[in-house]
């Protein structure tokens, strides 16, 4: 699978063929177990090329040629910038010469040359079209979840359609089982000569296998392969509105089975406060006032006073 | 409140017929319980309802006098909660099942805690005439009984007594009725009324504002006042004939039950109690200890 050991261990590679070769941003790789060593601290230079180096930016190498996970990781993030589409662009010619300079870009980058110039150049473009990216990156993350979608749904489908030949399956292995085994019980207990029995098995078996064809020929296609059903017109109205019933707020009316009670802010000025205790300063300081005390006297006495 | 309160729901009966009846099925079902046992009994060793209530009454007595030599001061409320709790308890139980002696003991600790009267519970059996050791056993026993006794109100432990509409029945009539100069001339009466009525089955069987109504009404009529006009007035009631008749009806069988109340004699008192320890000698064996 890989000719190459890691450059520092290099037996380790092939000892331990589940170990994994790490990529960083300078393209030279590293086995994993070199990269804990190195890297324990986090960040160190490069064994080959001395570039300081961060832990964190190694990644599992995907392709043979460490070089190429290179220009793919470089790739990636001038794409992120560099996102416009074919249709932002008037004309066939532009979007080629835009592609060309995405393409110098990348290729710069990845052997090192014009490194600072490039990336100035990056930046700039950045700042002009700092919209349209958002924009751009805005449509291509729905895109995404679309296609994710459309996935899933396939997936349910053929798993759906799988399941249900199973069943097909199994119910006309049945139904020939059942066929032969009520064959044996005529044959058991039946008058009738057994040549006649016999052809009258043939025929139902017979019948069986035809209806079987004609189930088979019956499914028939009803959508297309994109969803949309066959024959189907598109509706341009627009969609109607759901209308729900509003909720009105109705004050709790709870029936206290006696008269009614004197409301505890009115309780004072009916003069019912002059016959209670007056609260001392002491029980006002927590909240209480000679009210509430009344209130629940005159409460309990009218609670449940008619049967 | 009272009106959306379990008391209402559960524990109020429509008249002294279905109170005994309840008592008669809970006599049967101990009877039943014991025959089904296999044991050989005699039908006369078993308590009929008018010598368990003999006892009840006795045992009723002595747990409002408990109440009132309880240190500290035990409030009306509390008293009126554990004397509703001992009643409900014996009504859908047997006295021949449990003796009422701890159950009446369990009946006021618990109301003492649901009433938020707050005592130890050595504070408690100190209050018992006994030696440190017997107090000991005992509040073992009530803590025993304490399960069982919430298990057989249902769970439903809020009691409303009258004391409280009682109050307000009075501030009312301060403030809405002048035709009665003075209504504290009437409170006295009004309490003796209640202390009475709390050993009756009122309770069972009218809601809390009604006693009160009825005290009041009737220590009025005692003193010699009219308050006719206090319930056609104040109360709404001028137009309402019908609810004003049922309420009078009501308020005339509370009074009705109350005054017909005596105590048990004491000779009867103490032949009921012998026949009660025989049944328990004989029938329990979860009341060793007593």
């Amino acid at each position: 699978m890989d000719d190459q050991g890691c450059p520092r261990c290099k037996t380790t590679k092939y000892r331990n063929p589940s170990l994994k070769l790490m990529v960083n941003v300078c393209g030279h790789t590293l086995c994993e177990s070199c990269v804990e060593m190195l890297f324990v601290r986090g960040s160190g230079n490069c064994v080959q090329c001395d570039t300081p180096l961060r832990k964190c930016n190694f990644r599992v190498q995907l392709f043979e040629d460490p070089a190429i996970d290179k220009e793919v990781e470089i790739r990636k993030k001038v794409l992120k910038i560099y996102n416009k589409r074919e249709f932002d662009f008037p004309s066939l010619r532009e979007y080629n010469d835009y592609l060309e300079t995405v393409e110098e870009i990348v290729f710069n980058l990845t052997n090192n040359l014009e490194v600072e110039r490039t990336r100035q150049i990056m930046e700039q473009y950045q700042r002009e079209n700092r919209d349209v990216i958002q924009r751009n990156k805005v449509k291509l993350t729905r895109e995404q979840e679309e296609l994710e979608e459309l996935l899933l749904l396939e997936q349910k489908s053929t798993e759906e359609r799988r399941l249900e030949l199973l069943e097909e399956e199994k119910r006309q292995l049945h139904a020939k089982r059942k066929n032969k085994q009520a064959l044996l019980d005529e044959l058991e207990s039946s008058q009738l000569p057994a040549c006649v029995l016999l052809a009258q098995h043939k025929d139902r078996a017979v019948q069986l296998e035809q209806q079987i064809e004609k189930q088979k020929q019956a499914v028939k296609t009803t959508i297309f392969s994109t969803g949309i059903p066959m024959g189907q017109t598109v509706s341009l109205q627009p969609v109607p509105e759901i209308r729900e019933v509003l909720y009105h707020h109705q004050p709790l009316y709870i029936y206290t089975h006696g008269p009614p009670v004197p409301e505890l802010d009115q309780l004072q000025r009916l003069g019912y406060l002059n016959h209670v205790r007056a609260a001392s300063q002491q029980d006002m300081a927590g909240g209480y006032n000679s009210g509430l005390a009344c209130h629940r006297a005159v409460q309990d006495a009218f609670s449940g006073l008619f049967p | 409140m009272f009106h959306n309160s379990s008391q209402k729901k559960f524990w109020q009966f429509d008249g002294e017929a279905a109170l005994e009846k309840q008592r008669y099925e809970a006599n049967q079902k101990f009877r039943s319980k014991i025959m089904a046992s296999g044991k050989p009994v005699s039908d006369s060793l078993f308590l009929d309802p008018h010598e368990e209530m003999v006892i009840f009454r006795h045992y009723e007595k002595r747990l409002i006098d408990f109440c009132s030599i309880f240190k500290p001061t035990m409030p009306k409320s509390v008293v009126g909660t554990a004397v509703m709790y001992f009643r409900r308890f014996y009504l859908n139980n047997s006295l021949m099942e449990h003796h009422p002696r701890i159950i009446m003991l369990t009946c006021s600790y618990l109301s003492c805690k649901v009433d938020e009267f707050n005592v130890s519970s050595t504070q408690f059996v100190g209050n018992l005439q006994e030696t440190p050791a017997g107090q000991e056993k005992v509040l073992e026993q009530i803590l025993e009984y304490e399960l069982l006794l919430i298990q057989q109100l249902n769970f439903h432990l809020v009691i409303h007594t009258p004391y409280r509409p009682m109050e307000g029945l009075l501030i009312d009539l301060k403030t809405r009725y002048p035709m009665l100069e003075n209504p504290e001339v009437l409170r006295k009466t009004a309490d003796d009324f209640l202390n009475r009525a709390t050993v009756t089955d009122v309770g069972l069987l009218a809601s809390p504002s009604q006693i009160a109504l009825t005290a009041v009404l009737n220590s009025a009529s005692r003193a010699g006042l009219s308050m006719e006009s206090y319930l056609t007035e104040c109360m709404g009631l001028k137009d309402d004939k019908e609810t004003m008749s049922k309420l009078m009806d009501t308020m005339r069988r509370m009074k009705h039950l109350t005054k017909k109340y005596e105590l048990p004699k004491p000779e009867e008192v103490v032949m009921c109690k012998q026949k009660l320890e025989r049944v328990y000698a004989e029938f329990s064996s979860s009341n060793l200890s007593l």
